[in-house]
């Protein structure tokens, strides 16, 4: 087609999508050349680095006063169904793709201390970041669909071939597949009407943006927003005849059919059931990119797609949304309080619930806050969040991987005083856990704060509600802290963090520390295109 | 001298910067922690002495720096050297500098110096962050962390186990975080509403700021629920954050415990700083107080805080838990304040408190450090029933410990006498009858119980055993006659006819009565009687055992709120933790179960998905979705069906195909 070649710049975002593949396929190559498993890990690592410094290089040139797509390439592929390879970052995405670029390296580094098929496992933790990078930077619904099922099989496998207990890993991993896969079926039916539907309105499309300036009623389309295009879709089929004309009903079936899809991704509740098994059970590399960057796709989707295809229906399924949301909170909270003196993968895990919770309180507010400003703000916080979370719960993983490997138990029980013995590593999981519970100054407050700001607009008693949350993950937090550092030291002497944990979690901490004293340059990455979503949907619905 | 003005950030900036050097230093270096802290702290409090004379001359300083975009704003953080920032910063920058100093020598011993001046360092910035912060959120985020290095420090002998009456360190940090939480969440709640109904936290008067007259209009006349008035709930929130951080009933509990902390700790941050954050932020945001309807019940919550930790204070028989009742009472007395309408006097009240108070823990210290000589460090350290005749053992500790007591039963001239009377003057001339009565009675206790305290270490003969306590010597003696002095001379500051502090913050100057004078005076020394009648009391049997009864025991385990809040909220969360697990099995789980049968019937079909879904449809969804799945056949466009279905299949299939092919 020549369109590459006549591109002004390098095809940066194929590159960063393939160099993962062509990783796994090094990887694979190396095992089959039966090469030193170190070898591998060295590689492997070495390799992660080119999507990183790829990212980086993007970061500087991203332009953050610009309202839209950015590095955006376009080739036609699948003619018969207008689908074109379209891949693009504007605020929404890319600071996902940087978290992901982030983070792999970390899981790569941890996947260090697996001795197991090495060359399968780092290749499988590339093609999931391979799969990962497609989903954020796909601007159209087939590819993004293709990567969202693709990234189950990576991650199906890590856990299923690298869990922690081989009786269970394989119930962990089932779960959570069979889940997200009779979820995933909440994307594709949805999408495959939408597209009928602009099909019938004449302008049959997959593209992500479009549909959702269409959805926002910001595209012009005769006819109407994507509601009214669903609409006379499903009239002319006199579909109407047996449900009754109520267009808001039909765009609220498909958005609560795309949004139960994606709460699964992130873990919401009451669909969080899959998320403690599959962390606990996943290896550390697979638990950093599961909570790390894997759940962020639910919120990452809401955003993108469900939100902005159906405005109206998202506005008034707010408020249930929020609920669940904000049970979320609660029960992630109360989880975690009951794992902190236990399994302490799972009281991460339900961490990770809780935080996630606050992250569906801030699509709730974007989908309904009475200002632009308040929807932007939770649009805001909601990525900021899941950026700050990212870090400090794969930091959390790796403080936890190491204790489970020195005491040879996932058990807080099994070791007490550890900060008398490993006082470098106490430190570290110190900074990561006070990111995690939220604490200004570091990463995680960041978030939480905007968050709240957004939904107090909106619905001040979810806000309120959502403060126990705060009060108990933070008693679980330090509960399973005083477990495991605290207290008169037991057992052997330990040498501390080693040379590749101390690599692993310093940019990390120093990351948390950073982004929670000046947390500028992620929300400068966000806040454009927050801007423009939140007026979007707040103009959407009443236009 | 505008040079230090001008400069003003350092002084918050220099032990931010002596922290994160000492917790970066190598450790063969940690003997200079400490040196470094006090050289950062004592250099920050002669900078701060300078900045604030220079604004008691006119001046003012600010500056502030682009901190995030929020929407269609800009979040910027900044500093802002006002009449009210120079009077805290000239109190706590010296104060902080002084205790350090004494810790070199208390903490001499302890082979964890980096750690123990990395965080006091670290506090001493935060304080001043917050009180020298230009906007709310900077405030906040100050106030956290000081509440970050109180768990550090409390916690500091982490690997200690509790004892009766003296929980483990580790156990009292999680509380004291964990309380003074649940009042900072409201009060970030309380800046989310600022933040929303005004579009600034900013603490200026300009039209766009927090406290603008239209601003301040908006909140009082806005309901934020229904019935409430924003200015109310606003101010509701933020006094939630001051309930935890100052100790105020109901979440006062923590204080007593955070003793468990090395006793330079208490001294800086559980006495004299940072408890003292939450009448500086209603001292702050007054504007908004004045404008909601809560102000009595900051009143009514400081008055009974005052005279509820006085009784409890009348009976402990631990040195520091005294003090720390002491200072829950102290703290209600400037709630109090905050309450009828004298904050100035609340924070005149603050800077002589954090003097005398600073000094009675410092004194608390040498005797605990000569104590753990005499009797050993597992020994009854603390326990004030086996002191006894340290008056001819320590006499310096004896002396300035005196002057401290004197100060904070309020005797004149000394320094608590010019602010408490300020307070219990304004409550007797503004009609406040409740209160004022709630703070003489919280007088004649407070004396009561100094009296009682210092009888029993001080006078008789030693009780401990052969080996007697001696004076502290080196670095643990200037700090106490230093303070001795500010005990005696800070009252200055604002005297009836020389009110240089209520100039210098704006605030109204106070009324003085001679006769309301000698009435606080005469209640003092009624109090002194009291004390010295009841010098024996709750010292016989051990009032502190959970199986005691009776009031003086009732009184003696602080009303029993720890056991209250353990059976009410901890039961609760209890009960909540178990409904949680059993929803989860037996309804959430029952039903993904359910889902999970269906999902293998459809795992079956995966690879027919398009028959089933679509041209089957009559059969699972009558004539609509078939007339859809006709359509679709009949379009030109029906591939898109088979193409996706294509990737469910395939993934799925390929999954599957993985899996076996890569089984070992």
């Amino acid at each position: 087609m020549g369109v590459l070649a006549a591109a002004a710049t390098p095809p940066w975002l194929t590159m960063v999508l393939l160099t993962p593949l062509v990783g796994a396929v090094l990887a694979w190559a190396a095992a089959g050349a039966r090469l030193d498993a170190t070898l591998v890990r060295r590689g492997a690592l070495a390799w992660s680095t080119i999507p990183l410094g790829i990212v980086i290089a993007l970061w500087a040139a991203f332009d953050p006063q610009a309202v839209g797509l950015q590095f955006v390439e376009r080739v036609p592929w699948v003619e018969a169904i207008r689908v074109e390879y379209a891949v693009g970052v504007d605020g929404l995405s890319f600071p996902l793709v940087l978290l992901t670029a982030v983070l792999t390296p970390l899981a790569l580094a941890l996947a260090w201390r697996e001795d197991e098929r090495v060359a399968t496992h780092v290749a499988l933790i590339m093609v999931l970041q391979a799969a990962l990078f497609g989903c954020f930077v796909s601007l159209n619904f087939f590819f993004f669909f293709i990567c969202w099922e693709l990234s189950l099989i990576p991650a199906y496998l890590l856990i299923d071939g690298w869990g922690r207990d081989p009786a269970r890993r394989r119930g962990a991993a089932q779960t959570f597949v069979i889940y997200t896969i009779v979820a995933s079926l909440g994307l594709l039916l949805p999408f495959q009407l939408v597209y009928l539907a602009t099909a019938h309105a004449g302008r049959p499309t997959l593209d992500l943006i479009e549909l959702g300036r269409l959805g926002t009623g910001q595209s012009g389309m005769a006819g109407g927003d994507l509601q009214a295009l669903v609409f006379a879709y499903l009239d002319a089929q006199r579909f109407s005849d047996t449900l009754g004309r109520f267009p808001l009903l039909y765009a609220s079936l498909l958005f609560w059919a795309i949004f139960v899809a994606l709460a699964v991704k992130l873990a919401l509740w009451p669909l969080h059931t899959w998320l403690p098994d599959a962390y606990a059970e996943a290896p550390v590399a697979g638990s950093i990119m599961l909570a790390g960057v894997m759940s962020k796709l639910g919120a990452y989707g809401m955003l993108r797609v469900a939100l902005p295809l159906f405005p109206e229906a998202a506005q008034l399924a707010a408020p249930f949304v929020g609920a669940l949301a904000l049970s979320g909170v609660i029960v992630g909270a109360l989880g975690a309080l009951r794992h902190a003196t236990g399994d302490m993968k799972r009281m991460l895990a339900y961490t990770s619930i809780n935080h996630m919770g606050y992250v569906g309180l801030a699509v709730a507010a974007a989908a309904a806050a009475p200002d632009t400003t308040s929807r932007a703000l939770a649009i805001d916080g909601a990525l900021f969040q899941l950026v700050a979370h990212g870090l400090s719960t794969a930091a959390l993983f790796i403080v936890i991987a190491w204790i489970t490997r020195h005491t040879g138990s996932h058990d807080a029980r099994a070791c007490a005083g550890l900060r008398s013995r490993a006082p470098r590593l106490a430190g570290a999981a110190g900074i990561a856990m006070f990111a995690n519970l939220g604490l200004p100054g570091l990463a995680g407050f960041v978030g939480e704060f905007y968050i709240m700001r957004a939904v107090w607009a909106s619905a001040p008693l979810y806000a309120l509600g959502a403060t126990a949350g705060l009060v108990i993950t933070g008693l679980a937090l330090l509960r399973w802290y005083g477990q495991v550092f605290h207290g008169a030291p037991r057992g052997p002497h330990h040498a501390g963090p080693a040379l590749v944990e101390v690599l692993a979690l310093a940019p990390v901490l120093v990351g948390l520390v950073a982004l929670g004293l000046y947390p500028a340059p992620i929300l400068d990455l966000i806040n454009r295109t927050a801007l423009s979503l939140a007026a979007a949907l707040a103009g959407g619905p009443s236009s | 001298m505008n040079l230090a003005l001008d400069h003003a950030w350092l002084i918050a900036a220099l032990p931010a910067a002596a922290s994160l050097l000492i917790q970066l230093m190598p450790s063969r270096a940690e003997r200079w922690a400490g040196p470094l802290a006090v050289g950062a702290g004592a250099l920050a409090a002669l900078l701060a002495l300078l900045a604030a004379l220079a604004v008691a001359g006119g001046a003012t300083a600010a500056g502030s720096l682009r901190w995030a975009p929020a929407a269609d704003g800009v979040i910027a953080l900044g500093y802002r050297i006002d009449g009210l920032a120079a009077a805290l910063i000239a109190m706590v920058a010296p104060v902080s500098a002084v205790i350090q100093l004494f810790a070199i020598g208390y903490m001499a011993h302890d082979p964890r110096q980096a750690r123990f001046f990395g965080f006091t360092t670290l506090f001493s910035a935060a304080m001043l962050t917050a009180v020298i912060a230009d906007n709310l959120l900077l405030l906040f985020i100050a106030w956290e962390v000081m509440g970050l290095c109180s768990y550090l420090l409390i916690g500091f002998w982490y690997e200690r186990d509790g004892a009766a009456m003296r929980p483990a360190p580790r156990e009292a940090a999680i509380k004291a975080f964990l309380i003074t939480r649940v009042g900072d969440v409201l009060f970030l709640l309380g800046i989310a509403l600022l933040w929303h109904e005004t579009g600034s936290l900013h603490f200026g008067t300009a039209p766009g700021q927090l406290f603008a007259p239209e601003a301040l209009a908006h909140l009082a006349a806005t309901p934020a629920l229904p019935g409430i008035p924003a200015a109310s709930l606003a101010a509701l929130l933020l006094f939630a954050g001051t309930v935890g951080k100052s100790a105020q009933f109901p979440l006062h509990v923590w204080l007593p415990d955070a003793m468990a902390g090395p006793t330079p700790v208490s001294a800086l941050i559980h006495a004299a700083t940072m408890v003292a954050a939450g009448v500086f932020l209603v001292a702050r945001t007054y504007p908004i107080f004045a404008a909601s309807s809560i102000l009595p019940w900051v009143a009514a919550i400081g008055a009974l805080t005052a005279v509820g930790a006085a009784l409890v204070a009348l009976v402990q028989t631990d040195l520091k838990r005294v003090l720390a009742y002491s200072t829950i009472s102290q703290l209600g007395f400037m709630v109090a304040a905050l309450g009828i309408g004298a904050w100035g006097a609340a924070i005149f009240h603050l800077i002589t408190h954090a003097c005398f108070k600073a000094l009675l823990f410092l004194g608390a210290g040498a005797i605990i450090h000569a104590m753990e000589q005499a009797v050993g460090h597992d020994g009854p350290t603390q326990d004030i029933r086996a002191m006894g005749g340290l008056r001819r053992h320590m006499p310096l500790t004896f002396v300035t410990y005196l002057l401290g007591a004197a100060a904070l039963a309020g005797l004149p001239p000394l320094a608590g006498f010019w602010s408490k009377d300020e307070i219990v003057a304004h409550a007797l001339t503004h009609g406040a009858w409740g209160v004022a009565a709630a703070l003489l009675a919280a007088s004649l206790l407070t004396a009561a119980y100094l009296t009682r305290q210092v009888w029993l270490v001080f006078f008789g003969s030693f009780r401990g055993g052969a080996t007697v306590p001696h004076d502290a010597t080196g670095a643990m003696r200037l700090p106490l006659v230093l303070l001795a002095a500010a005990a005696v001379l800070v009252g200055g500051i604002n005297l009836p006819w020389q009110h240089g502090l209520s100039d210098l913050i704006g605030a109204e100057v106070g009324a003085f009565h001679p006769g309301i004078a000698a009435l606080a005076t005469l209640v003092a020394l009624a109090g002194g009687g009291l004390g010295w009648a009841l010098r024996g009391i709750a010292t016989d049997a051990d009032l502190a055992q959970p199986n005691a009864r009776g009031a003086l025991a009732l009184l003696a385990q602080g009303y029993r709120l720890d056991m209250l809040y353990r059976r009410s909220f901890g039961a609760a969360i209890d009960v909540a933790m178990n409904l949680r697990r059993w929803v989860d099995r037996a309804i959430i789980g029952r039903l993904i179960a359910l889902v999970g049968t269906t999902a293998g019937l459809v795992g079956r079909i995966t690879a027919s998905i398009d028959d089933i879904v679509l041209q089957g449809g009559a059969d699972l969804a009558g004539r609509g979705v078939d007339e859809l799945g006709g359509e679709v056949r009949r379009s030109a466009t029906g591939r898109i069906q088979d193409a996706l279905a294509l990737v469910v299949g395939g993934v799925v299939l390929f999954a599957v195909a993985a899996v076996t092919l890569l089984r070992p």
